[in-house]
Formats: structure tokens, sequence, C-alpha cells
């Protein structure tokens, strides 16, 4: 029995002339939190839409629990269980919070009208459990009158509302105040326990390392590092993301001296 | 001894000052509802504010009490008041030019124009009676106008959709194709509705243009559109997707409701209301120039009605209950310079002022809603 959620192999993304992604293999594994790093312009965001459904992948093949998944877009992925975290956040400003939330999930009756109240209600409840953000008044509020740190944590209360198997986030902490941020990643580590397993994007090593049972770094368009935190150290992880694959050789020659 | 230390750190990033007073003082949202009459009322307005609405209604109203007074101390000069104003006038360009802006707004909420607007009204209005003159049956013909609107709409929209070049443009050119379209299918002499359906006691006439006193079949039907219209755009969740991919298409994309698909069906609704406004149209001016000349102000006022209630030029805003007042303001400023100035060949230098002057209030409060 294999503990495969998400497997992704020999993926390569052009963008015209430009190859954005070359040949990148991994897995995801069930109950499992993975660290995704590297520079700006390492593929990471482009890794994440292809991961997500959102753009498709030039070749390569995507595979969810061990069975190849062959059209790969966004309602599949929805499907599956995938919610994402964009670093853009993904949000309709001139909308109010409770219908960002719902977008394309709205509660509706049979004919398609939506339940406002109920979307409201269920919109405030989930800001209150899932982020413990402050100045939001009500979930009436449009989103365009939200701080960057606000709306941010409207974008990671829709996705843990909707996660059911994997939670992608892109860069989450970006806009988060400090304590936000060690709610979030602690919240991952409890997700883990519930069968939900994580990806989590970002520049900042030391929040992936607090949280990540793996690491996979890029440069380039090309994974350089997949390895389990056991069998790594900040520094490595510092060296392979600055430095790329040559800067993660060098630190391991001047290692072994 | 390192053991020690390294317990010592620890604790002492276990011991950071917790800010545990800010966390008493948040409010959990599922408390913070309004409550009381006045609590809901104020969250309601504010609520109406945010989409754009609130103000320019009061400044309708003003305006609408302000002529009433005036009609009242003056009513030789100034016949607001008058049943031969209110039927004659207002409840019949109202609701017209009220039903071309919900259409256009609906398309500006998503993010599109259509400039081809005033030939289209004339194109379905040739496409009506060509149909009535073959088949012998108006009602075939309404139908046939309404799939003509819808149809027109459509071709567009695939033409944005595809070609991904602004509907700005894509929809200029296209308004002379539809010009040309109506002259090519009819010839250059104006197309009328005969006379059979302009009369009393004509079910047609009845439908569209009946007069009831102080009212005209016309005002019922901005009434239903009205409320169709609401409820589809703000209660139906296709209404949602309109909003969301207006708003910001890539979000939209992001959690699979497809761009082109939410604006293609925009293009179909609207084009459908023009359909609508065509038959109704001719059914009060019973004829119409083929080559959309009689009709191409319609464009520019239905875009300027939206605008003026509260209607983004950029997508993601806009309330149909704006659009209609916006309309409605429109309409009422016409008619009171026509009746009390004798505004003539002025008439279009004061609405001109209007509209702007709208936009920038609109603009400037914008930044006030919450």
């Amino acid at each position: 029995m294999s503990n495969e959620l998400l497997r992704l192999d020999g993926v390569t993304k052009r963008y015209g002339p430009n190859t954005v992604l070359k040949d990148v293999s991994f897995t995801i594994n069930k109950n499992e939190v993975v660290g995704l790093l590297g520079d700006n312009g390492a593929g990471k965001s482009t890794l994440v839409k292809i991961m997500s459904g959102v753009v498709p992948m030039t070749e390569g093949s995507y595979s969810w629990e061990g069975k190849a998944v062959p059209n790969v877009n966004r309602a599949e992925t929805e499907r599956l269980g995938v919610e994402t975290i964009f670093q853009d956040s993904a949000l309709v400003p001139q909308m109010s919070i409770s219908r960002n939330i719902f977008m394309g999930r709205e509660m509706t009756n049979a004919l398609g009208f939506m339940k406002i109240k109920k979307m409201d209600d269920i919109a405030s409840e989930i800001l209150d459990t899932v982020v413990t953000i402050e100045g939001i008044k009500s979930s009436k509020q449009l989103v365009q009158s939200l701080s960057g740190g606000q709306a941010q944590a409207v974008a990671i209360a829709r996705a843990v509302h909707f996660k059911r198997s994997l939670l992608i986030l892109d860069e989450p902490t970006s806009a988060l105040a400090v304590r936000a941020t060690e709610a979030l990643l602690d919240y991952l580590v409890q997700l883990k326990s519930e069968g939900v397993s994580s990806v989590l994007v970002t520049h900042n090593l030391h929040h992936a390392f607090q949280v990540c049972d793996r690491h996979i770094v890029m440069n380039h368009g090309k994974k350089i590092l997949d390895v389990k935190r056991e069998e790594t150290t900040v520094e490595e992880l510092t060296a392979a993301v600055v430095g790329g694959a040559e800067g993660l050789e060098k630190y391991r020659a001047n290692k072994k001296k | 001894m390192s053991d020690e230390k390294k317990s010592g750190t620890e604790l002492h990033v276990l011991t950071a000052p917790l800010q545990t007073e800010t966390i008493q003082t948040i409010r959990r949202l599922a408390d913070n509802k309004p409550k009381g009459f006045w609590g809901k009322l104020t969250s309601n307005l504010q609520f109406i504010r945010g989409r754009g609405a609130l103000e320019i209604s009061v400044v309708a109203v003003v305006l609408l009490v302000a002529y009433s007074i005036w009609s009242l101390a003056d009513p030789e000069n100034f016949r607001f008041l008058s049943e031969q104003n209110i039927s004659g006038v207002l409840t019949q360009s109202v609701p017209l030019l009220g039903i071309l802006a919900i259409a256009v707004g609906i398309l500006m909420v998503a993010g599109e124009f259509d400039l081809s607007l005033g030939f289209a009204l004339a194109f379905n209005a040739v496409i009506f009676i060509r149909i009535l003159e073959w088949t012998g049956n108006i009602w075939i013909g309404v139908i046939g106008g309404i799939l003509s609107g819808t149809l027109v709409a459509l071709i567009n929209g695939l033409i944005v959709v595809w070609t991904k070049i602004p509907s700005f443009i894509a929809t200029l050119g296209m308004g002379f194709f539809w010009g040309g379209a109506g002259l090519f299918v009819n010839g250059p002499n104006s197309v009328s509705l005969p006379n059979e359906y302009t009369k009393d006691g004509n079910l047609f006439h009845f439908t569209f243009a009946q007069d009831f006193g102080w009212f005209r079949s016309q005002i019922i039907w901005l009434v239903i559109i009205g409320t169709l219209a609401w409820y589809f755009l703000h209660r139906h969740k296709l209404g949602n997707h309109i909003f969301a991919v207006g708003g910001n298409p890539a979000a939209a994309k992001a959690i699979s409701i497809d761009p082109n698909k939410v604006k293609l069906m925009s293009f179909g609704i609207y084009g459908a209301l023009v359909g609508l406004s065509s038959v109704i149209f001719i059914a009060r001016i019973p004829s119409v120039s083929p080559a959309g000349t009689t009709t191409q102000d319609f464009t520019l006022f239905a875009i300027a009605a939206a605008v003026v209630g509260g209607a983004s030029l950029v997508g993601g805003k806009g309330s149909v209950f704006g659009m209609i007042v916006g309309a409605a303001l429109i309409e009422l400023i016409k008619d009171g310079l026509i009746l009390g100035f004798d505004a003539g060949i002025y008439l279009q230098l004061f609405v001109g002022v209007t509209i702007v002057l709208a936009a920038v209030f609109n603009k400037y409060m914008e930044g006030k809603a919450s």
C-alpha cells in the first residue's frame, strides 16, 4: 500500500520560448508537510499553479493516489480535494468577504438562488475559528476595504474551509503579522494529524524548517534538492536556495573538509 | 551545562510577551450582527452605499421633490405633475432607458461594453417587422426580435472572447456592421409598425404601449425586468459569477469559474434585453431607420445611466437598483430642462454636464464606501 498522494513526473512548462520548469518530478505523501523553497524566478509559483490545475503543463504527468489524472484542470483538482492559497490572494476586491469565500461554490437552493444569510453566517464562523485577525467587522464587508493581512486571512480561511486532502500555500505569510503566522504554521501541523497534507511555498527558511517534514528546493526551473528534515540543516537549505546547485555542492565540499 | 543553557533559551522564547489583553478584546464576528431597527437600517444603508447606489438615489429623490414643488407652485408653466407629462413622457422614456441600462449594466459588471447597442436596437426592430410581415403573427415577430438581439450580442461577444481584443473596439466596429446589415435586409427606407398594432384594443399595443391614464404599459415591463434582473444579478449564483469575473478574472479562474463562458452569458442576457427594448421602442414610436440613425443616442445614454447608477467602467461593480435610478435621473433631467427652460438644442449640453458630474461624484464616494 502506497502512501503517495500527489505525484508529478517529468513536468516541463514552457511559455512561448521561455522554459519555466524543466523535467521536475516529486511526490507529496499523505500526512506530510512539504516545503517548496527557491529564489524568485525559480518556478515555484508555476509549479503551484500546475499542482492546483489552474495552468496546464506542457509535458509530464500528474497522478493522484497512484492513478494518472490525464487532463488536469481546476474542476478536477477541486474534486480531488486540493485547495490553494495563491500569492496574489485571488480575491475579488469589489465583493464581500462571504461572497469571496463561497465564490464558485455558492450555497444555493434547487433553482440556483443563493442562501445569502446562511453564507454570511458560515463565513463569520469560518473567520472566527480559522484565523484570528483583528479589524474585520462583518463578513458582509467588501474585500477592498481590508488590509493586506486581513485579505490574506480571508483567502486562507476559504482554502482551509474547502480543503479535503491537500492544501497548497503560496507565500501565505507574506502579509501576515507574526502571531497570525505562528497560528497558521501550528495549524498546518495539526492538519497533518487530521490526514490533510500541505505544501508550503515560502522565502522564509525558518518558517519552513519549523513545520515541514521534507524540503524541495527549486532553482531556475529545476529541482535541485529533495530532502527530509532529519537529513538537512537550515544552512544547507540556505546554500541551495541562494547558490543553486553550485552553491549546494560548494557547501557540501566545505562541510567534508 | 549545555542542556541547561538550551532550555533557558527555549524558556525565553516561550515567555515572550503574549498579548493576552488584545486577544480578549477580539469580538467574534458571529456576535457582531446589527441589532435593533436602527442598527439594521444603518447596516443596510452602508451596504447600498458600498454598491454605489445610495448617493445617486438621494440626488434623484431631491430632484423629484424639487420638480414637484416647482410644479405645484407654478402648474401653468412647469407642467411636471400633469398627467400628460407623467404618463406621456416619463412612464415611457424611463422604462426604455431603464431596461437598456440594466442590459448594459449587467455587461459592464462582467467587465465588457457594447457600443453597437444603438445599431443593434434598429437591426432587431427591422427583423421584428420583417418576421411580422412574413408570418403575419406579431408574437412570432416579438420572439424573433428578442432572438435577433441575443444572436447579435452573442456574435459580438464571441469576437471579444475569441480574439481577446477590447470589447470597446470590437463592438465599435460591429456597430457599423449591424447598421449596414439593417440596410442590407431592409433597404434605406424606415421600417414601420402597421397601424392596426398602434391602436387601443390591440393586444400587442396593450402589452407594450397601453395608456392607463397616469401610466403606460412600459412601466410594468420595467418593474418585471428590474425584479428579474435583481434576483438574477444579486441573488443567483450565475449573477455572483458575473461579479467575480468582472472584478478579478484570474481569481474567478482559480476557483474554476470560466471567465469566457460567463462573459458570453452576459452578452446573451444583454442582447435579449436589447431585443425586448427594440420591441418596446417600436411599439411607442412606430417607425425606425434601419441604419440606426434614430436609435444611436441610446448607446451612450444607456452606458451613462449605468455609470450614473454606480456601475464601474472596469467591471465588478454595479447594482440593478442603481441602473434604474441612473436611467430615471437622466430622463428626469431631460424632462425638467424641456419643461422648465425650453432647453431645445442645448439639452445635450446639460445632460452631458450632469453625466460627468455624476461620474465624478461616484468616484469621490467610492473611496468612502465600505
